[in-house]
């Protein structure tokens, strides 16, 4: 499973990129991966949830593909949906070096 | 010009209101509120503001008078508020500092009481305008929004603001001017209501950061060539190689940093960005009006926010619409400044040779 994810706008307008890999991540990061992956039911998302009337907060894209299924998804910070939020955080942590 | 700018807001008025009982309802009858801040004397304006703020109190909740504005009852003084979100998200959280109250010992807390005050200054001394709304909007701020939150922002009604993660940010009230920016939005949305995307979203940007800098340069009192136009100079730790996150009068070089990449803003047209993030690059695309106000206000001399900052303001105010694009703001303004300052005096003279040198015009 690949994941590409980006964080742009926010006050800075910073653009914040990164790209993990199922196959080339440590097995138990992998796993964390794909639980939150799963528990996002990312596959079903709307491709876009919007917030831009709210100035300066953060925009995501994600964009997952199994093997079997790609999916992309554009979500302003104030529309996240509560079970994606833990995809979020993780991969922000993957950002920032964590 | 006068006469139809009062008219201007009191037509802006009687909509918000339409629009925006509802926070009201569960306190006044919506009907009542409205003539109460419509019609009543001084009295009953400050009666309905005692009662709400009551409410206010009691439920510890900010929609009471969020979204409806008493301040007609107490024109000409400033209201500020300052909650803690205590790093959750609930906003707006513990009122720890309202008006007149002492500093706290809190940076965040009095930092951002101090900054939304000089803004408040700003736009009330140089441009007549009774805060945000032009009503006198109590201006509300949160500080430490969430854990090591890097960002500010506007949400509609109120700032708020994150104590940044300490590695590349430090805490967003530190610069004058990314408050001014914050509280800008809000008379963005008062007033041109730029939409969020694009070069519309773009020019509200712009707009942020020219009035941000503004309010910086006036507390300051520095002439335009005295000034650093950076925007959120302090903001980026010691650990980051860069000045700032952005400059108007360099857009792009604020910083170039292995963690944080090189600033994305283009100087002038030629360099747009085309792509989708950023709600189609509205914190990047900024950079080329942000240079153009630059090279306007350089070119007019002296301080920056008695002529340049007229013609912004009032493009602003009375003359840019929603869905404005560079094109139309760069018209606006040099209209505007020959209204102001006479047909191809100086001042229209700069303006049109800043929009041409950022490439919006031939």
């Amino acid at each position: 499973m690949r994941v590409t994810f980006e964080r742009s706008g926010g006050f800075a307008g910073l653009m914040l990129t990164t790209s993990l890999d199922t196959a080339t991540l440590p097995p138990s990061e992998a796993n964390q991966l794909r639980q939150f992956v799963q528990a996002a039911n990312f596959f079903q998302l709307p491709t876009e949830m919007s917030s831009a009337s709210q100035p300066d907060r953060f925009q995501y894209d994600i964009a997952i593909d199994d093997g079997k299924r790609h999916h992309a998804v554009r979500v302003g910070e104030s529309s996240v949906p509560e079970s994606l939020r833990p995809l979020i955080d993780w991969c922000m942590e993957k950002v920032r070096g964590g | 010009m006068a006469n139809r700018h009062q008219k201007h807001r009191h037509q802006n008025r009687c909509t918000r209101l339409t629009h925006h009982v509802c926070p009201m309802c569960c306190i006044l009858p919506p009907y009542m509120s409205d003539q109460i801040i419509l019609n009543g004397d001084a009295t009953q304006k400050e009666w309905a503001l005692r009662t709400v703020r009551a409410s206010e109190r009691f439920r510890g909740r900010r929609e009471a008078v969020g979204m409806v504005n008493f301040s007609s009852a107490i024109a000409g003084e400033k209201r500020r508020t300052i909650f803690d979100a205590e790093t959750g998200t609930d906003l707006p959280g513990k009122l720890v500092r309202g008006e007149g109250d002492p500093p706290t010992g809190d940076i965040s807390v009095d930092e951002a009481y101090d900054g939304s005050g000089i803004t408040y200054d700003f736009f009330n001394d140089i441009f007549e305008r009774n805060s945000i709304d032009g009503y006198g909007l109590r201006l509300d701020s949160t500080v430490h929004f969430d854990r090591k939150y890097d960002n500010a922002f506007w949400n509609g009604s109120q700032m708020v603001y994150g104590d940044g993660d300490g590695e590349l940010f430090n805490r967003f009230t530190i610069s004058i001017d990314i408050i001014g920016h914050e509280l800008t939005h809000g008379v963005t949305q008062y007033e041109a209501g730029l939409v969020y995307r694009g070069q519309p979203g773009a020019l509200n940007e712009s707009m942020s950061d020219v009035f941000g800098s503004l309010i910086k340069q006036y507390s300051l009192k520095q002439p335009a060539d005295e000034a650093d136009w950076l925007i959120g100079a302090g903001l980026l730790t010691d650990k980051i190689s860069g000045v700032a996150l952005r400059s108007m009068k360099a857009p792009g070089t604020a910083y170039n940093d292995k963690v944080l990449g090189k600033d994305p803003q283009p100087a002038d047209m030629k360099s747009i960005y085309t792509g989708t993030a950023d709600n189609e690059g509205v914190h990047i695309n900024s950079g080329i009006p942000n240079r153009a106000f630059y090279l306007a206000a350089s070119e007019i001399g002296g301080n920056a926010w008695e002529k340049a900052g007229k013609i912004w303001y009032v493009a602003l105010t009375e003359r840019l619409r929603s869905r404005a694009n560079f094109r139309r703001a760069a018209n606006a303004t040099i209209a505007i400044a020959g209204e102001l300052y006479g047909i191809d005096g100086d001042e229209q003279k700069a303006v049109r040779n800043a929009w041409k040198t950022v490439g919006v015009i031939a």
